[in-house]
This record gives structure tokens, sequence and C-alpha cells, in this order.
């Protein structure tokens, strides 16, 4: 439990300086501006707002947000060099990479979610927060999950990450709802679409919405948790200089 | 001249009662090969870890210590895989030649960090450790805004804290002033003849004769030589030795001393003569018998090249 803990500790304390904080900030308030967007429409408060959570939030906002913590969180680390304190311990893996992640959905949930909440509200749409908060935490703790793996695999985890938010879930996960049933951005919307009053016309044939999406979500990120900590096992830690 | 030549008859690279061992390890990055088929062992004590830059021994360093998995070989400490067995890290800790640390940090928190990490939480151990490196009295300082010298000792300070039966030390004296080195350099001293296997790289080799009594020395990934300097001196007998002569009849002693089969040549700069010799031992017996002869009398006579850094420049020629 000391060692849980004081990873969990080290992950809010150092992986996340102040720097990480005021970039985390700008897509928090870009998600109350782009409530502020769904005033403008001529839709229902509902609609209107569905179609911003789709499209600016769940495509834009909170996978940029969750890279920039899920980055910060062990990728940043290990391209730093300084992640041998932490791995040279005999600490288990799964328990660093579960207080890795830990810290950063907690950030999560007190920034983002917090955030498109009040994006709901700003909207006139304040039935839809609570969808929003569920939505979004779910497909938070999938996207720090799958960025927890991709700074375990990749030297350039913040540009691997962007690739696979924009190419993969973006582009083709807009065409394959193979690809679609495995992305958080996609999932994350199914939920919003099935748990939020006016926003069924975001489901997607073929992609689990509601709580069914929650499910698939948290299948997502043990997945993914699981796959880091295979891989953090194999890691070979060359330092920053190398 | 052939690995084999330079190590001595009992092989020195290897230790009685190992507590890490190498065998036949092989680590390469693409198409560079950092270490090839190396084989060592380190036992409780002082070792020094020498080598021109990109010799292997930060890759071998972090190959004992499980952050780098070998291409071929083996690495045991204490019998375990460093890289497969997490408990090995119970008693193992390293001290990289990176600068990095996380800056948001104070000293306190980090060296805290790692003994909660450990198992631990005990302040008066972090203390201790702090106070051990001379940083208690800045241990709630950032890290981010100290001198190399004192990241490094904020480093050596979270390696103790483990209390760790061995302890690997990457270039560990970088950017220390020198009261810093030589109590450095005594705390490690310390450690080793307290029974723990303390492992040290290092580039100021004068540092490492006075820290280490044994020596490994890597060239080029390979194991070139090991023992202590004066063995690895003497396992390199087909090599010669340069012994500096100095007196005013540089001349006649000269031609004196080319006369000895034990000499192979003899130089002259001003009033000093630079002897080469395969058999320095007989030069020196034979000398004041020469010079008695030519009437020559000697102001000076010392090794040229007795200290670990001309033995380097002997290994890389």
């Amino acid at each position: 439990m000391t060692a849980a803990t004081a990873v969990l500790g080290y992950t809010l304390r150092a992986c996340l300086p102040l720097r990480r904080w005021w970039l985390l900030a700008l897509p928090c308030v870009g998600a109350v501006l782009f409530g502020l967007l769904a005033r403008v429409s001529e839709d229902t408060p509902e609609r209107a707002f569905a179609q911003v959570a789709a499209l600016g939030l769940f495509a834009l906002l909170i996978p940029i947000a969750c890279l920039v913590i899920g980055d910060a969180v062990l990728g940043a680390e290990i391209r730093a060099g300084t992640f041998h304190f932490t791995w040279l311990s005999p600490a288990p893996v799964r328990t660093i990479v579960a207080g890795r992640w830990l810290g950063g959905w907690l950030v999560a949930l007190v920034t983002l979610v917090p955030a498109v909440a009040l994006s709901a509200v700003v909207a006139g749409s304040p039935q839809s927060a609570w969808a929003m908060v569920v939505a979004t935490a779910a497909a938070s703790a999938a996207y720090l999950g799958l960025f927890v793996l991709v700074g375990c695999v990749a030297r350039r985890a913040a540009v691997w990450s962007l690739a696979i938010v924009f190419l993969i879930e973006r582009l083709l996960g807009a065409a394959l709802s193979g690809i679609a049933q495995l992305s958080p951005m996609w999932e994350g919307r199914a939920v919003f679409a099935g748990l939020a009053p006016g926003a069924q016309e975001l489901e997607r044939k073929g992609v689990p919405d509601g709580w069914a999406g929650v499910v698939r979500l948290a299948v997502i990120t043990l997945a993914t948790l699981a796959l880091a900590s295979w891989r953090l096992r194999h890691l070979r830690l060359t330092g920053a200089s190398d | 001249m052939s690995d084999a030549a330079l190590l001595p008859q009992d092989d020195p690279a290897f230790v009685a009662d190992p507590t890490v061992e190498v065998a036949d390890l092989s680590v390469w990055f693409g198409p560079k090969v950092a270490l090839s088929e190396l084989s060592c062992s380190f036992g409780p004590g002082v070792t020094g870890l020498l080598g021109p830059n990109g010799a292997g021994k930060t890759t071998l360093m972090r190959a004992i210590t499980g952050l780098l998995g070998p291409n071929a070989g083996s690495v045991r400490v204490s019998g375990r895989n460093p890289r497969t067995d997490r408990e090995v890290h119970r008693a193992l800790a390293l001290v990289p030649e990176d600068e990095a640390v996380p800056g948001v940090l104070t000293a306190r928190q980090l060296v805290r960090y790692v003994s909660r990490l450990h198992g631990a939480n005990d302040p008066a151990v972090v203390d201790g450790a702090l106070e051990t490196v001379g940083l208690l009295d800045v241990a709630d300082r950032r890290v981010r805004g100290f001198s190399k010298g004192m990241r490094q000792r904020t480093k050596v300070a979270a390696a103790l804290v483990t209390e760790p039966s061995i302890l690997v030390l990457d270039e560990p004296l970088n950017g220390a002033d020198p009261v810093q080195r030589a109590h450095l350099i005594a705390l490690f001293r310390r450690l080793g003849s307290e029974g723990r296997t303390v492992i040290v790289s290092s580039h100021v080799l004068h540092e490492v004769e006075r820290l280490a009594e044994r020596q490994i020395v890597l060239l080029r990934g390979r194991l070139a030589a090991a023992g202590d300097h004066h063995a690895i001196r003497d396992a390199m007998a087909d090599r010669p030795r340069r012994v500096l002569v100095r007196t005013a009849a540089t001349r006649p002693l000269a031609a004196a001393l080319l006369e000895l089969d034990a000499v192979s040549s003899v130089s002259i700069d001003g009033d000093n003569l630079v002897v080469s010799s395969t058999r320095a031992r007989d030069v020196a017996v034979a000398l004041p018998r020469l010079a008695r002869s030519v009437e020559a009398r000697l102001e000076e006579v010392r090794p040229l090249d007795d200290s670990l850094e001309s033995m380097f420049r002997e290994l890389v020629r």
C-alpha cells in the first residue's frame, strides 16, 4: 500500500508541474466556450449541446486534455530520464502503472469533468450535464490507459498519441465501426448519446451506448493498463541522453 | 595484443564470492554493439569500472540494475535476474550518470519517495541519507535549483536511503567540488569496507585509484583488463614501461643503459632520460650500478606510466 500511495502522490506532485496545469486549462476553458457556442444554434438546447459535444468535446477537447495528462504521467518521464527512480524499486510494475493512471485520472476528474459539466450548463442544457460527466469520466479513463500504454511503447509518445486520435480514431473510426468500438472518442460519445436527453441522433450502429458503453470503456481501460504493465516489464531504459 | 593476454593467470575478472555475475553478456542498440560477450563478476568491496567514452560502462551498469535487458548472455544479482525479479531491487541501487532529476520535488521529497517505494516510511532514515551526503540543510529546496554536484549528491542520497547491499554508481563524482569529492570517496570506501558491493565508474582515474581496490577495464564493449592497477600493469608485461631518469650525465648513462638486454630504447630530453623496458625491475636493479660506473648523479627516477591514465593509453593504443 505504501508503494501504491507513493506512486500516486509522486504522479500528482512530480509528473504534473505547473506548466502542465496551464496547458490543461486551455481545453477546460475551451469546453466552456463550446458550451457558449451551442447557444447560438437555433435548435433546442439539448440537441444543440449534443452536436457541440460530439464535434467539439468528444472529438477534440477531451482527447487533447487527456493527452496532456496521459503523456505527463509516464511518457514524459521516460523521455526525461527520471523514470528509473520509480522503476528501480521492488514495487510491482502493475502498481506503478495503476498508480500513474489513477493519478492522471484524478486530475481529469477534477479538471476536465467539471469543465464539460459546466459546458452543458452554459449551453442551457443542464439536464445533459450528468450524462456528460459519466461519459467524460469513462472516456478519460480509457484515454489515459491508452496514453500510458503509448508512453511505454513509443519514445515520441505525444506525436504517436496525436496520430492515434486524429488518424485512427477520427478518420478510420468514422468509417469503420470496428475501430469505433475500441475508440474512447466514439465510445465516450456513444455513452453520452445513450444517457443524455436529445442526443439519440449521435447513437451509432454497432457501437454500444449508455451504460453498455461505460462497460466497454472500462474493458478498454483494463486492457490498455494490462498491456502497459507487460510492456513496462520489457522496456529498455536507456536514459535521457541516449 | 589479445584480451586474454592481458589477464593475469588466475582470471581476476571474477571474484570468489560474487554478488553480481555477468556471463557472456552482449547488448546492442540497432547496429551498434555496446557490450560484446562480456564475462566478469563483482563482490563485496569497491570495484572501479574504467574505460574511455563508449566503452560500455553505462550499458553494463544499466544491465546489472535491470534497466536494460541483455540481447545475449545473462546477468545475475544475488543469483536472481534483475530484469524479471523485482525483489532484487530491495538490495540494489543505482546512481545514474544522467543529471535528470524530478526538478519540482525537493531533495527530501525525492528521497522520501524512493524510501516509500521500498516500503519504508521513516523520516529519520530519509534525514540520515541526506545528512550523509551533506544536503540536510538544503533538503527542502527544490532540486531544480541545485548545482550539478548537489543533484548528484541527491541521487546518492536516494540510493543510500534504501540501505542497498549492492550500489552501482555511474560517474558519481561528476560536478562535485574537491571537498565533496573527498567526502564521497570516503563514503564509498566506507560502504565497501562494510561488505557492500560498490561498483563505481569514473573518468577521474586518479580518484578511482584512491577509491577502488579492484578495477575492471572495458574497451569497445569488451573486457580489456581486470585486477588492481598494479596487477593490470604486470599483466601487460609484454608492453614496454617507461621510466624517467634525471641526471646531468645523460649521454654516458644512456650509452650504458642501452647495453642492457632489458632496455628497449632510451631517449634524451635535456637532463632527462626516458628509458623504455619490458623488464622495468631489472632496469631498476641495474641503474644504480650503471650510474656509479659512469659517475652519473641520479637526481630523480620515477615511472612515467604507472597510473591508470597511462594504462588506458597503453590499452587503447
